[in-house]
């Protein structure tokens, strides 16, 4: 018995020539994207310690396809936030979302890059990343464990299988009836 | 300039007792705070003509390893930790600084690595230095209004202008 979640996918019995499968472009591409995620590095305190360990061999987020990590936003399309986001460092942050190429998706990862945290009162502090760019996936913690960290990402395959790759066609206009 | 390091054995009462007789009133309350620290106060105005007689000295204090600055409510007060490697010491100065005139002369022209700490005591409790090459903010941004480490600081929404 398949669970819910892959009763959507056709199965290969389904089809009678072998080989072919007839599907919709979004639900490629929704399939492809969710599970190569490309994660930007983007550390600001302590929450990066547990953002890294995920990548390492104890936790791995290589099973969710999304181990490769990279230190610059133009190859990048997920910005884990993971950290206290403090003002002189929030246009550094819009600008690096900025440089991101679309599709993109922001994950809010702690209590700090949600809403401040424990600094919320702080002089210096942003009271939450979405403030700055728009946040699909917030996680609490402080700071997460990287289980934690996984369930948000898998929430965040969920937001990235909605998204519409290809546009909906405009409704055909209706014939003007005859009078 | 800089001379050789030479190390000179001395105990702390007779480090104490030089000191005394040579700078006098100018380290006032001299006292042995610590095993290797010696604490002094000093008057504002006269800061800056010790720091060059104290870096002169024999007994060396050619480090300025920190500037803090200290709210304690009536007034500020500027602390300079000077370190000593002939006598392997600290020194420290107390100077005090009134609230509502928080000015102090810069050392940055006696120990070169005193401007990033000035900059960071302006910063965060206000304390302006004059003949400072470039006094900005270090820390906060350029825009920030306030001295957000003084007591008296009211975290407000318009101290934060483009935020």
């Amino acid at each position: 018995m398949l669970p819910d979640r892959l009763k959507q996918y056709p199965k290969l019995s389904d089809f009678s020539q072998p080989n072919v499968i007839t599907t919709t472009a979004d639900l490629v591409f929704a399939w492809a994207r969710s599970r190569s995620v490309f994660p930007f590095t983007y550390g600001l305190a302590c929450c990066a310690i547990e953002m890294l360990s995920s990548g390492f061999a104890r936790f791995d987020v290589a099973r969710y396809g999304m181990e490769v990590f990279r230190p610059t936003p133009r190859q990048c399309d997920l910005m884990i936030v993971a950290g206290t986001l403090n003002e002189k460092m929030a246009p550094v942050l819009k600008r690096l979302y900025d440089q991101m190429s679309e599709p993109k998706w922001v994950v809010s990862m702690g209590a700090c890059a949600t809403s401040g945290g424990p600094f919320y009162d702080g002089y210096n502090v942003v009271n939450g990343v979405d403030k700055v760019v728009p946040v699909d996936v917030y996680i609490p913690g402080c700071p997460p464990r990287p289980e934690a960290l996984f369930q948000g990402l898998l929430e965040l395959q969920k937001v990235i299988r909605q998204y519409k790759f290809v546009p909906e066609l405009p409704e055909p206009a209706k014939p003007a009836e005859r009078s | 300039m800089a001379r050789e390091v030479g190390r000179v054995e001395i105990t702390m009462e007779a480090l104490f007792a030089r000191l005394a007789a040579d700078f006098g009133d100018g380290l006032g309350d001299l006292r042995v705070q610590e095993p290797d620290t010696l604490v002094a106060a000093v008057e504002r105005g006269a800061l800056h003509a010790l720091a060059e007689r104290l870096k002169a000295h024999e007994l060396g204090y050619e480090t300025l390893n920190f500037i803090a600055a200290v709210d304690h409510g009536r007034h500020l007060e500027a602390v300079y930790h000077l370190y000593s490697w002939h006598t392997n010491t600290w020194l420290e100065l107390h100077v005090e600084v009134p609230r509502g005139k928080a000015e102090l002369d810069t050392v940055t022209d006696v120990w070169p690595g005193a401007d990033w700490h000035e900059r960071e005591a302006w910063d965060m409790m206000g304390i302006r230095f004059k003949g400072h090459p470039d006094l900005r903010r270090i820390l906060l941004k350029d825009d920030f209004i306030g001295h957000p480490l003084r007591k008296d600081y009211v975290d407000r929404a318009e101290n934060h202008p483009h935020v």
